[in-house]
């Protein structure tokens, strides 16, 4: 962890970071919190769908919108993120937030493979759903909710250690 | 599962996960006290980041000296290679609460008779 963060540090990525004008950092900045509010916007509605909220909104007229902002929004995150952690990566070494940051990220991607695969998730525009693939759906929301609930929180506190 | 309590549970929760963020980058993380360190420039400042940065040598010790933010500690005319690595510095400020930790919390770095004034309001 403390190699990959000395190495981020010396990267182009972090001398870019650093040698650029005493804006890029917050404006940078900026662009990850955009990322992370269409992310979790997107996410918190769709998720709350899945839990049962809405059940008169078609399932997949509420995907239609919200799965390419959330994908759009984590990518521009996740880009967005590497910058800012490169700017000065060693002085993250030992932050507890990170170590809960990532790992509740890495829970919120496996929950979205898994997703992907149930026979519900590929349904859900063909014919109305069972009972028990309602339940399967709210249970992998309710996972989405609090793995990206958690990366956040976390995420917000690393600047305070 | 009551659908309808969903929506309350969670703005209810978000509420609860922005009480401590009042700290951030404020002051409460240091002492009261004035703190004033006198030593040589260990780094000069760097200007990137949430916060410009220096690092200062004193009797062994290596302190991290947070400045205002970038463009605050820039307007105050503390620029980067304006004090040279190894001149001797004054450091006023706030220390860190935390007595292993090294770090200040800096209102003004006096260098040749000059003053930097990161944080003209607070002195």
């Amino acid at each position: 962890m403390a190699d990959l963060l000395a190495w981020l540090e010396g990267s182009t990525l972090g001398h870019a970071m650093r040698s650029s004008g005493v804006w890029t950092y917050g404006i940078v900045n900026l662009t990850h919190i955009l990322g992370v509010s269409s992310l979790f916007g997107a996410v918190l509605v769709l998720d709350l769908r899945l839990l049962g909220c809405w059940r008169d909104v078609p399932l997949a007229s509420i995907t239609r919108p919200t799965v390419p902002i959330a994908t759009t929004g984590f990518i521009v995150a996740a880009a967005s993120g590497i910058c800012l952690i490169s700017t000065n990566a060693n002085e993250y070494v030992g932050n507890p937030f990170l170590l809960v940051k990532f790992p509740a990220i890495a829970v919120g991607l496996v929950n979205v493979a898994v997703l992907s695969r149930l026979t519900a998730w590929k349904a859900r525009d063909t014919r109305a759903l069972t009972a028990g693939e309602h339940r399967q759906l709210s249970v992998v929301g309710a996972v989405s909710l609090l793995s990206w609930l958690t990366a956040i929180g976390a995420g917000r506190l690393i600047g305070y250690w | 599962m009551h659908v309808r309590f969903i929506p309350v549970i969670i703005v209810a929760a978000l509420a609860v996960a922005t009480l401590p963020l009042s700290a951030h980058h404020g002051w409460a993380g240091n002492d009261q006290k004035e703190f004033e360190l006198v030593g040589t420039v260990e780094s000069g400042v760097s200007l990137a980041g949430p916060h410009a940065t220096m690092k200062v040598r004193a009797d062994g010790q290596v302190w991290d000296i947070t400045l205002a933010p970038g463009a605050r500690t820039e307007a105050a005319g503390l620029k980067e290679g304006v004090i040279p690595v190894g001149a001797q510095v004054t450091i006023h400020g706030h220390r860190n609460k935390d007595p292993k930790r090294f770090e200040i919390k800096t209102e003004r770095v006096t260098w040749n008779g000059k003053t930097f004034n990161v944080y003209p309001d607070r002195s």
